[in-house]
């Protein structure tokens, strides 16, 4: 892949996501022609387009149900939905908590850079209390979301977190989220170096730290996703192994038949004209 | 001959119950029949009141005459809004008889709720249903003792017989318009539905839902209308025929995937179940308020059709074609209902396709691109996994392998490859239906639900000697010359249910055929034949 191609800023965060994701998706135990991707708007959301896979690139806050369509219809078929804090935490905030309790295997990541990019810098979701921008002169006045937590409170049995500055972690913890059977969420610290002045990469190498053993349930792993400050917990959060993955059923490629429908809807006289 | 029976009540008092009972024994013993009802939005209380003509002829409208019978379930309202429309002799069953009746219910029942079925048995009697036939109809014993009981009511009282008819519908089966739309949506090679319950789209999503365990079919309960409509259309990206069903005020949240489905060229099909609005407006009544909504919903330029089935017949039919049409041209196809249609029982007389419409499933290699260009507008369409080929679907403007463009010719190629699709919707669009002598000089217009009110009001206004026909848009976008073809040089009369007119300024917009007069409605009711006899009549002078 061309780097001029590609319509991020230089520097971006996104840059070393777009890479650990390609490195994992090509050796994700999955036939390559399976893997969809679904993204809203953003930065974050043009992802899709620079990954050698199908993938629906719809409206801002759609990819979750996007990506829920797509799955019910085809549990064949690996599906990760990808967009920013702004996309999956802001415009789509209804659907991040409903696709989770779907129970559906969907793997939602989430490129956090705290701020929105795409459209210059305003407040997203996740930006810090008192942070100024073009649309808050006076400092951000709501309280910064907990991704991790509310993902925990959701019901959600994967919640992780990791670093666009570990590239190593990153594809790890990726992968383990992918291949996890069940809705998985990642929250990504990624720098935007055009309009987060705050929270570089230098920021975050001082602060996080790699989670050395899972939570021991998800009250701990709740309030471990809390803490935020001078160290950040980076790693696997909260990781169910009893979670029952909801099966979708195989549809496609099974037509419905006449009979069917006269015997079910009891309508056979209906069919016979 | 007919028999016209209200009955009215509080909600919860089994009038609905009542209606299917007798609805149900009616089909069975083969009568021609029209039901429908007026309820209000609460579950508990208030007025309700459903409405039933039996008749020796196929009926598929209120008449708006007298009633023959008026049963009330609750205390004075029903008598008072509805006894006064009761014809001379007709029957009144007020609140001391329904008492006789609770009584025996629990008396002989054990049950308060068996009064439905003596209700209906009590009907039947006194149109003059066979009674042996009537009994032999009962699926178990104490459905057959409620009817009986009915008919000893209606003896006591000596009503049996009152205004008696026979069967002539013969063998047939009775749907409503929400059940005819589910099955038409069946036909049409639908696996999959989402959506969130709004009245008085609901039962299509109930009748969907009730066969998906059994056949392949899935239906989504999304937690907001945004999330339906994108729900559908990731399923119908993934490869299955999908839909959507709402009212007005949900499917103004699903606008912005109106445009998303035009843009990514993603088959679906919506429907609309019509309600009175603005907002909230009266949630379970009747308009046809949402036709320029629906016809501009979505941002941006891009195809689309419109169906607006009149009849039981026309919405398995049509909601059947339109997943073809959605699927054929990748676009969006729309069709629009209302509670008035939504909510009325009717005999299937006339014959519908019944052969379900499938999908074929080309396969493409790596160099696949999702927006070909071609003559025709629509680019091969293929699902993920199926091959090499990757497909490739933005919402931003797009080049042929579906990637984010701001190459401005492309935008203008891009463009007109979509709205090319047009030109050949145009060619296949559905011609209106006309009824009665086309030299008539005055022609009733109307689209959607009026159709057979309409109908039997011509058929009424030539029998008094008025020279006047109709024609039935059951496809109201887009709008093609072939369907103004001897309607130029009418007296035409537009009939509608809202307040401003919206298809007679489309009539004049698309085709330039201007209405020389209008019929509206918009009080949340249906027209009856009589009403609109009478308003013709005016009119006619």
């Amino acid at each position: 892949m061309q780097k001029q191609d590609i319509a991020w800023c230089p520097g971006c965060g996104d840059f070393p996501i777009r890479a650990a994701l390609e490195k994992v998706l090509r050796k994700l135990p999955v036939p390559q022609r399976n893997i969809v991707l679904t993204s809203g708007i953003g930065q974050a959301a043009k992802m899709p387009h620079y990954l050698p896979y199908s993938y629906f690139n719809g409206l801002h806050g759609r990819s979750l149900p996007l990506a829920v369509g797509i799955k019910l219809a085809r549990p064949d078929l690996t599906v990760i939905a990808v967009s920013g804090d702004g996309c999956h935490y802001g415009e789509g905030g209804n659907h991040f908590l409903h696709t989770i309790r779907r129970r559906l295997d969907i793997t939602i990541l989430v490129c956090d850079n705290k701020v929105y990019g795409l459209t210059k810098g305003q407040s997203s979701p996740t930006t810090d209390l008192g942070t100024k921008n073009a649309l808050a002169p006076r400092g951000n006045e709501n309280t910064p979301l907990s991704p991790l937590a509310l993902s925990l409170v959701a019901g959600a049995p994967f919640v992780a977190r990791t670093f666009a500055g570990d590239p190593q972690h990153m594809e790890q913890v990726l992968r383990e989220a992918i291949l996890f059977k069940g809705p998985s969420v990642v929250d990504i610290l990624q720098p935007c170096v055009s309009f987060n002045k705050v929270n570089t990469y230098a920021w975050y190498r001082g602060r996080v730290y790699k989670l050395e053993k899972q939570p021991g349930d998800r009250y701990e792993a709740i309030r471990l996703a809390e803490s935020w400050g001078k160290r950040i917990p980076i790693g696997v959060f909260w990781r169910d192994g009893q979670f029952a993955c909801r099966q979708g059923r195989e549809i496609f490629r099974k037509p419905v038949t006449e009979e069917a429908v006269t015997r079910l809807l009891n309508l056979s006289c209906v069919m016979m004209r | 001959m007919e028999f016209n029976v209200l009955i009215g009540g509080e909600a919860g008092q089994g009038m609905f119950s009542v209606e299917l009972e007798l609805s149900e024994t009616l089909s069975r013993l083969g009568y021609h029949f029209f039901a429908t009802k007026n309820y209000m939005s609460r579950i508990r209380g208030g007025h309700n009141h459903h409405m039933i003509r039996v008749a020796e002829r196929p009926v598929h409208a209120l008449s708006g005459k007298l009633w023959d019978m008026v049963i009330a379930m609750d205390g004075a309202e029903t008598e008072r809004r509805h006894r006064p429309s009761l014809r001379e002799g007709g029957v009144f069953i007020g609140t001391d008889r329904i008492g006789q009746i609770e009584a025996e219910a629990k008396d002989a029942f054990q049950e308060v709720t068996a009064t439905s079925p003596i209700l209906a048995g009590l009907i039947l009697a006194c149109l003059g249903a066979d009674p042996v036939a009537t009994l032999a109809t009962a699926p178990d014993e104490p459905a057959r003792k409620a009817l009986a009981k009915g008919r000893e009511f209606a003896a006591r009282w000596g009503i049996e017989g009152r205004k008696a008819l026979s069967p002539k519908a013969g063998d047939h089966c009775k749907l409503d318009g929400n059940q005819a739309l589910a099955l038409g949506a069946l036909l049409g090679g639908c696996q999959f539905a989402a959506g969130y319950p709004m009245t008085p789209a609901t039962s299509i999503l109930h009748y969907f839902s009730s066969v998906a365990g059994e056949i392949p079919v899935h239906f989504e309960q999304a937690e907001d209308e945004i999330a339906a409509l994108n729900m559908a259309l990731g399923a119908s990206y993934a490869g299955l025929r999908s839909m959507v069903a709402t009212s007005g005020g949900g499917f103004a949240l699903m606008t912005e995937g109106v445009s998303l489905a035009g843009m990514t060229e993603t088959p679906i099909v919506m429907i609309d179940a019509q309600r009175p609005g603005p907002a909230t407006g009266l949630p379970t009544r009747t308009e046809q308020g949402d036709l320029e909504f629906v016809l501009h919903a979505g941002h941006g330029e891009f195809p689309r059709v419109i169906f607006a089935p009149g009849s039981i017949e026309e919405a398995i039919s049509l909601a059947r074609r339109a997943f073809d049409v959605a699927d054929r041209w990748q676009i969006p196809v729309f069709i629009l209902t209302d509670q008035y249609l939504a909510d009325s029982v009717q005999v299937l007389e006339g014959r519908v396709p019944t052969k379900i419409l499938r999908r074929e499933y080309p396969v493409f290699g790596a160099g696949y691109r999702r927006y070909e260009i071609t003559d025709s507008g629509v680019s091969p369409l293929t699902f993920p996994g199926l091959s090499e080929a990757r497909v490739e679907v933005d919402s931003d403007e797009h080049t042929e392998d579906g990637k984010i463009t701001e190459v401005l010719g492309l935008r203008v190629r891009m463009v007109e490859k979509r709205l090319r699709k047009l030109e050949g919707l145009r060619k296949e669009a559905v011609l209106p239906t006309r009824i009665g002598d086309r030299r008539a000089a005055t022609v009733l217009v109307s689209w959607g639900s009026n159709r057979q009110i309409v109908s039997e009001a011509v058929e009424t206004l030539r029998a008094e000697g008025a020279a006047v026909s109709a024609a039935h848009f059951g496809q109201v976008y887009p709008l093609t010359p072939p369907m103004a073809r001897g309607l130029a040089r009418k007296r035409l009369i537009c009939i509608e249910n809202n307040a401003t007119g919206q298809f007679e300024r489309l009539l004049r917009r698309e085709l330039g055929l201007k209405a020389a007069h209008r019929i509206l409605k918009c009080n949340g009711e249906c027209f009856t034949v009589a009403e609109l006899v009478e308003r013709v009549r005016k009119i006619l002078g």
